[in-house]
């Protein structure tokens, strides 16, 4: 079903710019990394005109063909990037965006300070592939729209309330203020402070625990891109149900050895049902038994003050196998939860039914409305300011799609059958 | 310029036994030529245009001026007496000419006549420019340089006058004089051999070295009768010199940047007769712009510079930049398509920290490339506009090689693309007509409409409709009896295919296929004929070439041989324009008629037959002008109205007395359906004449000053003014319509008559496009692609309207259309590619990758008004939705509205009311 054909495939290339010197190249076909490469010699002369281009002072952005757009760009005058993308309906901003998602994501893994100074070609290509795993999340399809909308995939957790106190308390017990709760990729409760987090990390920190293969507990070395480019700090996950992990952002301590199951088990042990409850969320975002009417078929809901956005298009569980048949969009995903035969979680009881969260990635198509969300909407705007392409086939079905951006800075989007 | 009685309206052309079939003919009996013939180009092209008297009058004090500057920049003394002099002197030196012309002194050169190169009274494209032109203008140039003989009592004349080197800065030294050998050559050409310093010739900066001296005011010179020609020259004035170039050389940028007053006046005319300069416009044009047509296929062996560029333009420091990366755009065009297998669209690049769009169309081995600034021009308008020139040079010269590869066709490019970049760059100065509300309309609106694959077309009412339809058949059937074959004893030279009429730049009637009227709006569409039409009257307007049809040459590969096969004939595009109309005729030579030899150009009996044939219609525009004004399409509110009382209007609609009035008669209609849309059609009905009454005057109270419309009417005057709306009687409404008559219009007061008399008629017309009680609907384009048409709210209609807020949602409106319109066209390319791909297999088995595509796109926008001064309460708020639907089946056909938030709306449901009955 899933299948694309050759058409949609996308090629990343990453090149040193002074010298020319490609440092990676990734590529994706119908959504799954593949090994398709591009052949040298092209990889050369696409860095070529950007090269030519620049020592003319003309900066080339982007190229369209019929069917496949190219968008170039250069961090910090030492790292260019280079996209190409046949995906059906990709836009310039779309492809920008996700350039700038893969330059943090290379920031987070090995720091500004080893891509703006390259000293050692060879070392640095290896450091990188460290982040080869989050970046081919960016290039395939992700259930998540951070990339392209620029706010953290959120989900609404059941008893919310008590799931945020008890993450606080776990805080405080291991003295660090930021620990956040996330459900494959999306953040179901977290502190005050990890809410601050600058504008990519706040994206690419769940975005990376969520594209990291599984494992019980982590002590991972990032830098953030915003915050702190050149000091890394560490990122320590624990899994405490399968695709349900606690991440805590801390400098040299405590240490992971700290954090005992004790630990955990005391504070999280009690909220078993709802954390459990919480697991569907990964690609539903919405609890069980949310008053919603039944036609809405997709939802994208942003605070661009707050920065968090909500996305689903399986907003009810019997319509989550009909928009499996059929519903598709803009962008065609692949279910996230990579398939490991052994779910490894610190909570003990979990670990006897981890086979109860298998189901939650049945569901595999989704739709993601966005075009392009401009943060300041402004009445005027001369762009749409919230496009909503519509699919009617097989169910037909008619745009309402809904703009609320007055005073709090709030966007929604519907999809609604027609009948 | 001497000759100011010839601007009238040309009679048509007596047509008695003699004078008949051909050009030639008429040539010999030179009294009865036609004033465009002379203009008539060596390859048969034509392009007359002279416009109305009145027109001219207020066109004609412009040129004046511009010599004014011109020359004062250099003689400021004598700059007083010369435009009063020159009266006195001018026709001095006609004579003369007149004089050496009895005597046979000059050999008949070529008729041109005096009067067409200071532009008013007869403009005359490709004549007054010395750029453009073929051979005729190719080797001849005219250069205008100031001559002032007063000059020789300064420097004591010598002992043989050199007049030519004194008065006018050119050295020419003679064989005899070097050679002493003889004789003095009998009629040696003028060869320029040396320019004086600080000499006329060399300030004007169009005289180089080795030109031939042939003319002086159209008096040919040779070196044995320049002396006395020059002798003849009273007093200072201009003299137009004539040189012959050696070499049919492009000219470089030598041209001196002269800085001209532009008035809005008549920009239009000069630009389009190419009158200015081509660089000194686009000076104006700061933003990098460029047109390019490269060759992909580089001889290696010959590393010449540039030699990939077969052609650019504009040739000035805006492209420079552009021009030098295109290693970029050959590359890319290379690589991507060999990586991607198809072809390179679009590019971006920053420049100078502006961002360019760079569209490519690649044919065969060849590169089209346009590049504009993204803050102008949108990138689907990029795409559009590039497929556009490319249909309408293919529509002119065949294909693009033809068109850019001849040496002869660069000065009409030149001034294609100058019209090009100047509608695209500054929209604001192509769009003049009389009131800014209109001009603001088409300029927002060109950026959808001009990309739309159809036509302007205004609904008429049906009788009006067949009085067109026979009036255009009469000029179709050829039967005229110059043209019968059995009174010339010859075959006819041509074939009429088919004809269009356009109104003002609303076409009112065709009877041409589609392809065929398409290109030809799009033909006009690029030479600005039609928004002329709509705003100047044209006195006279003839435009002759021969073109190459798509429709008829390339058939589609599928014909079978039931299909009529089109002759191999050639085709020929005759636009006849007269006051408003522009009639365009497509003419087939071969076929049934008699084959096309050489370059023919315009025949005269064609002409006048068209032009008689618009003669016809002059008592029909009256009729289309009052359709134009009350177009039968949907009733529009104007967005301004909504901000200002959303409340009371309500209100005020359902409880007026003429609406209850009106309940009680609906009673007569049959079913309650009917009932319904008759009631609700009537309400907004009556509405109706209230945008055109708060433009007027408000209120019979407030008086019938306020022509010039006020763009904000205030809340109150508006609810007041349409609860009278609603108890008015007939009475008040004439009495108002009277009122009225102080507007500029003529036509208002038949109109709001007429609108009386057949009150109940119009109702069955009055169209309401939107649901529920309010008439929420604010503008709308929808597109027939079949028929190749397309209709919108006239100018009158969003005239009426006003509004400052509305004037901004309409810029908005289009905006979002063509970004809405970009993905349609996506999806309508994935939707052919899937076709070719089903094709192979017969069952759609990718269910999946047939979701994509876009039928419909919303859009929700908010406004409110911009100079809120009330501090207390917030501003008020209004949201709207545009909304773009495409259809694909029975037929393509594209829909976009705009309408108000408050009613749930289906597009489906609008578009059946829109379409219904709107055939060609």
């Amino acid at each position: 079903m899933g299948d694309e054909g050759p058409g949609s495939t996308v090629h990343l290339l990453c090149l040193a710019a002074s010298s020319g010197v490609p440092l990676f190249c990734r590529s994706s076909s119908g959504g799954a990394p593949s090994r398709q490469q591009l052949p040298f010699s092209v990889i050369g002369s696409l860095n070529g005109v950007h090269m030519f281009g620049q020592n003319l002072d003309v900066q080339l952005n982007s190229a369209r063909t019929e069917g496949t757009t190219v968008v170039w760009k250069s961090f910090h005058d030492s790292i260019t990037l280079i996209l190409l993308s046949s995906e059906e309906g990709t836009s310039e901003l779309s492809l920008e965006r996700t350039l700038d998602m893969v330059f943090g994501a290379m920031v987070l893994i090995v720091g500004l300070e080893e891509l703006t100074n390259i000293r050692n070609v060879e070392r640095l290509k290896k450091e990188l592939r460290a982040s080869y795993c989050l970046i081919d999340s960016f290039l395939g399809n992700s259930e998540l729209t951070g990339d392209l909308t620029q706010c953290v995939d959120c989900v609404i957790p059941p008893e919310g309330s008590l799931m945020q106190e008890t993450l606080l308390g776990f805080a405080e017990a291991t003295g660090t203020a930021f620990v956040s709760l996330l459900v494959s990729g999306r953040v179901v409760a977290a502190t005050e402070s990890w809410w601050r987090l600058g504008m990519p990390e706040a994206v690419l920190l769940p975005w990376l625990v969520g594209s990291l293969p599984p494992q019980a507990a982590r002590d991972y070395p990032v830098y953030l891109p915003h915050g702190s480019p050149k000091v890394p700090h560490r990122l320590l996950t624990l899994t405490l149900l399968r695709g349900l992990e606690l991440c805590l952002l801390c400098g040299p301590r405590p240490p992971l050895g700290q954090l005992e199951p004790q630990l955990l088990e005391r504070w999280w042990q009690p909220l078993l049902e709802p954390l459990r409850a919480c697991l569907p969320l990964g690609p539903r975002a919405l609890p069980e038994g949310f008053p919603l009417h039944s036609d809405i078929l997709g939802l994208l809901l942003l605070h661009l003050e707050l920065r968090r956005c909500l996305f689903t298009v399986e907003p009810s569980p019997d319509k989550g196998a009909q928009g499996s048949r059929g519903t598709r969009a803009c962008r065609e995903r692949r279910g996230c939860s990579p398939p490991s035969p052994e779910a490894q979680s610190l909570l003990p009881c979990a670990r006897a039914r981890h086979g109860v969260a298998a189901g939650g990635s049945a569901a595999r198509a989704a739709a993601a409305p966005v075009d392009a969300v401009s943060s300041e909407p402004h009445p005027w705007a001369a762009k749409p300011c919230h496009p909503h392409p519509t699919s009617p086939y097989p169910v037909p079905l008619i745009t309402q799609g809904q703009a609320v951006n007055r005073r709090g800075n709030i966007s929604v989007s519907l999809f609604i059958h027609s009948q | 310029m001497f000759q100011g009685g010839k601007n009238s309206i040309p009679k048509p052309a007596p047509r008695n036994l003699e004078d008949l079939d051909s050009v030639q003919r008429v040539l010999l009996h030179s009294d009865l030529e036609p004033e465009w013939l002379d203009s008539v180009q060596r390859n048969g092209e034509l392009f007359y245009l002279e416009l109305s008297e009145d027109e001219e009058e207020s066109l004609l004090p412009e040129p004046q001026t511009v010599n004014h500057v011109r020359f004062s920049e250099k003689e400021v003394i004598i700059e007083e007496d010369d435009s009063r002099e020159r009266k006195k002197h001018e026709p001095t030196l006609k004579r003369f000419t007149k004089i050496l012309k009895s005597k046979r002194l000059l050999p008949k050169r070529y008729h041109k006549k005096n009067s067409n190169d200071n532009g008013p009274v007869s403009i005359l494209k490709h004549q007054s420019n010395q750029k453009t032109g073929v051979t005729v203008q190719q080797r001849y140039k005219d250069v205008t340089v100031y001559i002032n003989p007063k000059k020789l009592t300064v420097i004591k004349p010598r002992e043989q006058l050199k007049l030519l080197e004194v008065l006018v800065g050119i050295i020419h030294q003679s064989k005899w004089s070097w050679r002493r050998s003889g004789k003095p050559a009998d009629g040696e050409r003028l060869v320029v051999h040396g320019l004086l310093p600080g000499g006329s010739a060399m300030k004007s900066g169009q005289v180089l070295v080795g030109d031939v001296l042939v003319a002086v005011n159209d008096v040919d010179v040779t070196s044995e009768n320049i002396e006395r020609v020059l002798s003849c020259i009273p007093g200072p004035m201009q003299v137009k010199l004539t040189f012959e170039n050696a070499y049919a050389v492009k000219k470089e940028t030598t041209q001196p940047k002269r800085k001209k007053p532009q008035s809005s006046t008549n920009d239009l005319v000069k630009l389009l007769c190419g009158s200015e300069a081509d660089g000194t416009q686009h000076s104006s044009l700061g933003a990098p712009h460029i047109i390019m047509y490269l060759s992909l296929q580089l001889q290696s062996e010959v590393s010449k510079e540039e030699q990939e560029i077969l052609y650019h333009y504009p040739v000035s420091e805006a492209s420079q930049k552009l021009k030098s990366v295109r290693g970029i755009f050959l590359t890319l065009c290379d690589m991507l398509e060999s990586v991607t297998g198809t072809p390179v669209t679009s590019s971006s690049l920053h420049l100078n920290g502006k961002q360019i769009h760079v569209a490519f169309l690649k044919e065969s081995d060849k590169l089209l490339l346009i590049g504009l600034p993204a803050e102008e021009v949108p990138l689907p308008q990029l795409r559009n506009m590039i497929e556009d020139v490319t249909q309408t040079l293919k529509f002119m010269y065949g294909s693009l090689d033809s068109a850019f590869c001849q040496v002869e066709n660069s000065p009409r490019l030149d001034h294609f693309f100058s019209l090009f970049f100047q509608r695209a760059l500054q929209p604001d100065k192509l769009h003049l007509s009389a009131s800014p509300s209109a001009q603001q309309y088409d300029a927002a609106s060109a950026v959808l409409l001009d990309s739309l694959p159809g036509v302007r077309w205004l609904t008429l009412p049906q009788e009006l409709k067949v009085e067109l339809d026979t009036v255009l058949s009469d000029l179709e059937a050829a039967d005229f009896e110059e043209l019968s074959e059995d009174y010339c004893d010859m075959r006819r030279l041509y074939t009429i295919l088919g004809s269009s009429l356009f109104y003002k730049g609303y076409l009112v009637c065709s009877h041409l296929p589609k392809d065929d009227v398409v290109e030809i709006a799009a033909y006009c569409r690029q030479y600005c004929l039609l928004p002329l039409a709509a705003k100047q009257r044209i006195g006279q307007l003839i435009v002759w070439r021969e073109v190459f049809p798509r429709h008829h040459l390339q058939p589609p590969p599928d014909s079978d041989t039931e299909v009529f096969p089109e002759p191999e004939g050639r085709y020929f595009l005759l636009i006849v324009g007269l006051r408003h109309y522009v009639l365009c005729v497509l003419l087939e030579a071969g076929g049934c008629s008699s084959k096309a030899i050489g370059n023919p150009g315009p025949d005269c009996i064609y002409v006048d037959q068209v032009r008689t044939t618009l003669h016809q219609l002059e008592g029909v525009d009256s009729r289309i002008e009052e359709r134009l004004a009350s177009s039968p399409g949907p009733c529009l509110s104007c967005a301004d109205w909504f901000l200002a009382a959303p409340r009371e209007k309500a209100d005020s609609l359902t409880t007026s007395p003429i609406l209850s009035r009106l309940q009680g008669s609906a009673k007569t209609a049959t079913s309650p359906t009917c009932r319904r849309t008759f009631f609700s059609d009537y309400s907004f009905k009556a509405r109706k004449p209230s945008p055109s009454r708060s433009s007027g005057g408000c209120e019979p109270g407030e008086g019938g000053e306020g022509v010039g419309l006020s763009p904000h009417t205030t809340p109150d005057a508006v609810r007041k003014q349409r609860e009278a709306d609603g108890s008015e009687d007939s009475m008040a409404l004439l009495k108002l319509a009277r009122k009225k008559s102080t507007l500029p219009n003529p036509f208002h007061l038949g109109n709001s008559k007429k609108e009386l008399s057949e009150k109940d008629v119009e109702v069955y017309n009055m169209m309401k496009l939107t649901s529920g009680p309010e008439n929420t609907l604010f503008h709308y384009v929808a597109l027939e692609t079949v028929q190749g048409i397309f209709i919108t709210p006239t100018h009158e209609e969003v005239a009426q309207l006003g509004g400052s807020v509305h004037a901004q949602l309409i810029r908005n409106f289009h905006q979002c259309c063509l970004s809405i319109r970009a993905v349609f066209q996506q999806t309508l390319k994935e939707e052919r590619r899937r076709a070719l791909r089903g094709g192979d297999c017969p069952e759609p088995t990718d269910s999946v990758s047939s979701l994509t595509p876009v039928k419909e796109h919303g859009v929700l926008f908010e406004c409110s008004p911009e100079n809120w001064t009330d501090e207390k309460k917030s501003p008020p708020v209004m949201a709207y939705w545009v909304v773009g639907r495409l259809f694909l089946h029975p037929k393509p056909q594209e829909l976009y509205v705009c309408f108000h938030d408050s009613v749930t709306e289906i597009a489906i449901e609008m578009a059946f009311k829109l379409f219904f009955g709107l055939t060609l």
